[in-house]
């Protein structure tokens, strides 16, 4: 066998070879008659590759690897040549013209507010926590008497709120569905309320006598307003993005105590003052606490055993602010030239 | 809002913090800060040195101007200023408030110079209390008091010029109302030494009775009654109207003044009767009568309720209580005697009058909070001492009625509770000190007496924890809840609604968000005031709402209309609460059509069957409700959401179509025109059963060939088996069910061949 391998490959010429390769290239006018002439001789079984193979000396060796080279050098010039001949033959093409529009596929889209919806009921998921909704006409009692709201308290009175009748309100927030998510659920309980929320304001720039508004509720063993402040933070930056500067303060609600307010730095000049932060460098954000005992007591849980936070905030006065809007009017009337920038 | 004036202030608490840094730290403990305002003379470079009280020399006409007069005036130089001045309001001997040259007066752009003025100099300039922003008067230059040695900085006389906090207290801080309620807070925040409340009562000339009668101590538990003789009612001196004009209250005359002073200094208003106009010299606090009415000072006539609380004499109405006085008994400049009200009202019985007369004031604000009855006494003690100062007043008679005040509330001091509330650490010693800094007396034991200011507030363990919380907002570490129990999804109908909306804007459709609020009609729950005659009952349904939105862009010159939303609708029901739900709701100018479309493809989302039965006019129903081509010829569809859902299969099933081939044919029926495609479709699935997988009508045809008032109807017809392959006599005898069904049913015939 090796004898006759040795006759054999004795006999390869590279001169033939190269000449014979070279002009098969040449004469290749396809892709296709190209990978033909590949195979035939670069491809495993070609002469040249056998006696590749078989090399016994230093200088046949680089023979034969130097005309390899050219082959393969060959190949590809002769590739893109080709390949700008076909594409020169596309572009003589005049019926078609790729640049133009494509057929037309119609595109809708989902409101900015519930965009922003979707994106906090995802944060509050991810925390573990469920999403509840409850009736947008809910009763006094829900709504005040249950959140310990004393009746002298402002929010209270016919001018601000839109009264059914004597006993059954427009929610003027979110949190009667925390109060009606309680006496359904016992403790712990972590939910998060979203929704249309009602009060009677002027309609103008800046206000709606309908807005929309997300409250979280957690209730378990030990939770602090360490915990709420943990929460503030990781929502602020998961649904404004980036990194922002929570600052808590005191303040006053009802069903709270004790009661804060949440401020973010500015989400537009980054905390150095600008027109949407009234120079002062923070946005307010919303309102919380830790759940006043009373409320507890309303819906029978021990307010000894439990103890918790909620926090609440309104929805569409981020996306203003946010998105840049000169008019919250803008949410409500819904031209689509507004609706399809978002 | 509250305005703070740093100078009123500072008479009552002692603090070195820088007036930025206070307003800080108020922001995270106590009240909302807005901004801190600089109002009056600016206080920079000397510039108060140029402010001095002069006393006039000499004035007289200016020899060339019949308007000016040419005054020599002494500041304390050595010799006298040459001052040309435009008012006519003094002469020699007057004390006045001058500005050097140099001075830069309240928002003017350049210091004042010397100037000729009709040729003769002028050195410098005699003040209106309007030119010095501490009054509002500019008829005539600021007379001061006499006595004041010329040369004396103007800034010892009166509030030249300073910082001003605008605040808004919180509603369960009526404390705060009154500066010297923040000034006890400051003293608190900064260390700062809290002086003794102002006021100490001149001598008693006389032991006048004072007739004071509470018919109604629930409305009113006290009322402090002060009689004053001898009054002189006159302007304010400067100082005076100076911080009242920097706190916001327009100056009027001395006696009224005083009563705003010590209302903004205590936090407990005050009114002021012309004794001589009551009748019988008599206060009565008393419930109103039926049809009575009262001129309020504004000059507007009320209509009285008897939930109302008077202020009477022994005749009528002299006052609401705790909101507005009567115009009649108005302490006006020829009175002489006044009887001085200090008292406490309800907060609810002035909310209540005041919300139904929308009459809100200083006083009204204060009592609806509720003000610490005991606060009565001490704003009456320095309002007497006030107006025996300036208004020359002597005291003759007093009076103290009465019901029962309400107790100290004593609280139990529970060290613990802070430091589980907060999350952090909270000394026992820390929490102690800081609630005696606040005027909390603690026992040995533990046992918090709250003061008579938050009694109302602070009635409870969790209270106390809030008094000392707010105290270290900024230390609260940020944590998360350790978890034992998640609840991390959606439910059902939320994962559903959210598919709603994604399949209609995937359809092309965009989301739009109407008002809940339409005009009223039959079968609308009403507000019980409506917003307005276009917003007054709650919807029914979403078609109002998206239909005015379709048009406005229409008008806007949108070419391609598709809208939808989702959202709650209302209806009347024998329940407590009107009957509420979800509904979902789609309009579009590519007509009916596209409408159903989109219908169509979110019952295939949600892997519902469609059933249409044709409705009223160019309109079909489904099971879930309505499809309807509307006057001007766009698409309206709306479904309700928990008929919709209440089908879905939770977990739809593997059919397989995919083993056996399908036998697909063409059937075209020839039908009297009023016959509907999908009453044909329901009955071919009825006749041939569960291997008919398609049929969908593709073409209507009519003319000639088919005859008048009949349409030839195409179906695409897809048989198929999931247990074996169909041979054609399968597919014919399938095919032959249905043409027998359709034929028996509607008379319906076959066309041709497919």
């Amino acid at each position: 066998m090796r004898e006759n391998h040795a006759g054999r490959l004795a006999a390869v010429d590279p001169a033939t070879i190269e000449t014979q390769a070279l002009g098969a290239i040449a004469a290749a006018s396809s892709e296709a008659e190209l990978a033909e002439a590949r195979v035939r001789y670069l491809g495993r079984r070609s002469e040249l590759k056998q006696a590749l193979r078989h090399v016994r000396d230093r200088e046949t060796g680089l023979a034969l690897n130097t005309l390899k080279n050219r082959v393969e050098q060959a190949l590809e010039e002769r590739a893109s040549e080709l390949e700008e001949t076909a594409l020169a033959a596309s572009s003589r093409d005049d019926h078609f013209d790729p640049t133009l529009p494509g057929e037309a596929v119609p595109r809708g889209g989902l409101h900015l507010i519930t965009q922003l919806r979707r994106r906090i009921e995802d944060v509050f998921l991810g925390l573990g926590y469920r999403v509840f909704d409850g009736p947008e006409a809910d009763t006094v009692y829900n709504n005040f008497e249950a959140l310990a709201t004393p009746e002298a308290h402002p929010s209270r009175s016919p001018t601000d709120t839109f009264y059914l009748d004597d006993g059954v309100v427009l929610r003027t927030h979110t949190s009667p569905s925390q109060i009606r998510a309680m006496r359904e659920q016992e403790p712990p309980i972590y939910v998060v309320s979203l929704g249309r929320v009602y009060r009677r304001d002027t309609l103008d720039a800046t206000h709606t006598p309908v807005f929309h508004q997300v409250e979280a509720l957690a209730i378990d063993r030990h939770i602090t307003l360490a915990d709420l402040r943990g929460t503030v933070e990781h929502f602020a930056s998961a649904v404004l993005g980036g990194q922002h500067e929570v600052r808590m303060r005191t303040s006053f609600f009802p069903f709270t105590e004790p009661s804060v307010e949440f401020d973010v730095t500015c989400y537009l000049c980054g905390g150095a003052g600008c027109t949407a932060c009234g120079h002062s460098g923070w946005i307010e954000m919303g309102g919380a606490g830790v759940v006043d005992p009373a409320v507890l007591e309303a819906v029978g849980y021990d307010p000894e055993a439990w103890q918790g936070f909620a926090f609440g905030l309104g929805i569409d006065r981020i996306a203003f602010l946010r998105h840049g809007l000169p008019d919250l009017r803008l949410f409500w009337e819904n031209d689509i030239r507004f609706l399809s920038q978002f | 809002m509250m305005r703070v004036p740093i100078s009123w202030l500072r008479e009552y608490v002692s603090f070195d913090t820088p007036v930025e840094e206070v307003a800080r730290r108020l922001v995270f403990t106590s009240c909302e800060v807005d901004r801190i305002v600089h109002r009056g003379v600016v206080d920079r470079d000397g510039n108060f040195g140029l402010f001095r009280v002069g006393h006039v020399l000499a004035a007289g006409k200016h020899p060339n101007a019949d308007r000016l007069q040419l005054c020599q005036v002494d500041v304390g130089e050595g010799g006298p200023r040459q001052i040309v001045c435009g008012a006519w309001n003094f002469g020699p001997g007057a004390t006045v408030a001058v500005a050097l040259p140099g001075a830069l007066l309240p928002g003017a752009d350049a210091p004042l110079r010397e100037a000729r003025l009709r040729g003769e100099l002028s050195q410098g300039m005699i003040l209106s209390e309007a030119e010095l922003e501490v009054g509002l008067d500019h008829s005539g230059i600021l007379v001061l008091g006499d006595g004041l040695e010329p040369g004396t900085p103007l800034a010892d006389v009166l509030p030249l010029g300073e910082a001003v906090l605008e605040i808004e207290t919180l509603f369960n801080r009526p404390d705060l109302t009154s500066i010297y309620g923040i000034a006890r807070e400051v003293a608190a925040l900064t260390g700062g030494e809290l002086s003794a409340p102002p006021g100490s009562d001149p001598p008693l000339a006389d032991e006048e009775p004072v007739a004071v009668e509470v018919q109604d101590l629930e409305g009113c538990p006290r009322y402090v009654g002060r009689l004053l003789r001898d009054v002189r009612v006159d302007g304010s001196p400067a100082w005076l109207k100076g911080r009242l004009v920097a706190a916001g209250m327009r100056p009027v005359s001395n006696v009224v003044d005083v009563t705003n002073y010590v209302m903004l200094a205590l936090g407990n208003p005050l009114h002021a009767f012309d004794q001589a106009r009551l009748a019988d010299g008599r206060i009565v606090v008393r419930r109103a009568r039926s049809g009575e009415t009262l001129q309020t000072l504004d000059g507007t006539l009320r209509q009285l309720l008897p939930s109302d609380l008077l202020i009477a004499d022994a005749e009528r109405a002299v006052a609401i209580a705790g909101i507005m006085g009567g115009e009649e008994s108005e302490v006006r400049p020829q009175t002489t005697e006044v009887l001085l009200e200090s008292a406490n009202f309800d907060p609810l019985t002035v909310l209540r009058t005041s919300r139904r007369l929308r009459l809100r004031t200083e006083s009204s604000t204060r009592w609806e909070k509720g003000v610490d009855p005991h606060a009565a006494e001490g704003a009456a003690v320095y309002a007497t001492q006030l107006l025996a100062e300036l208004a020359g007043a002597r005291w003759t008679g007093a009076t103290d009625v009465r019901g029962a005040l309400p107790e100290r509330p004593v609280v139990r001091l529970e060290p613990a509770l802070a430091e589980s509330s907060t999350g952090m650490s909270f000394p026992a010693s820390e929490q102690r000190s800081r609630l005696e800094q606040l005027g909390f007396e603690v026992s040995d034991e533990l046992d918090v007496t709250v003061p008579t200011w938050r009694a109302r507030d602070v009635t409870r363990p969790v209270d106390l924890v809030e008094e000392v919380a707010r105290f270290r907002m900024e230390d609260v570490p940020a944590t998360l809840p350790t978890r034992k129990a998640m609840f991390g999804q959606l439910t059902r109908e939320q994962r559903l609604r959210r598919l709603v909306e994604d399949v209609l804007a995937g359809a092309g459709f965009f989301e739009a968000y109407t008002w809940t609020l339409v005009p009223a009609g039959e079968g609308k729950v009403s507000l019980q005031e409506p917003y307005s005659a276009e917003m007054a009952a709650l919807r029914r349904d979403l078609e109002q709402g998206l239909h005015e939105s379709a048009r406005r862009n229409a008008n806007a010159g949108v070419e391609r209309i598709d809208l939808f939303e989702i959202a709650h609708v209302f209806r009347d029901s024998d329940g407590e609460l009107p009957d509420e739900r979800w509904h979902v709701a789609g309009i579009t100018n590519g007509g009916y059509f596209r409408a159903k479309g989109a219908v169509e493809t979110l019952y295939a989302a949600l892997h519902l069957e469609p059933s249409f039965a044709a409705g009223g006019a160019r309109s079909a129903r489904t099971p879930d409700g309505v499809l309807r081509e509307l006057a001007d010829g766009w698409g309206f569809f709306e479904l309700e959401l928990d008929s919709l859902f209440a089908r879905v299969p939770d977990v739809p099933l593997y059919r397989d179509v995919i083993t056996y081939p399908a036998l697909k044919q063409d059937l075209a029926f020839v039908v009297d025109e009023r016959v509907r495609a999908g009453e044909m479709v329901g009955a071919a699935r009825d006749a041939a059963g569960p291997e008919l997988r398609v049929i969908a009508p593709f073409d209507v045809y009519r003319g000639d060939q088919v005859g008048k008032g009949r349409k030839s109807i195409a179906f695409r017809v897809e048989f198929q088996s999931p247990e074996r392959t169909l041979s054609d006599e399968d597919a014919a005898q399938l095919r032959r069910r249905i043409v027998e069904a359709l034929a028996e049913r509607f008379g319906a015939e076959l066309r041709g061949s497919a």
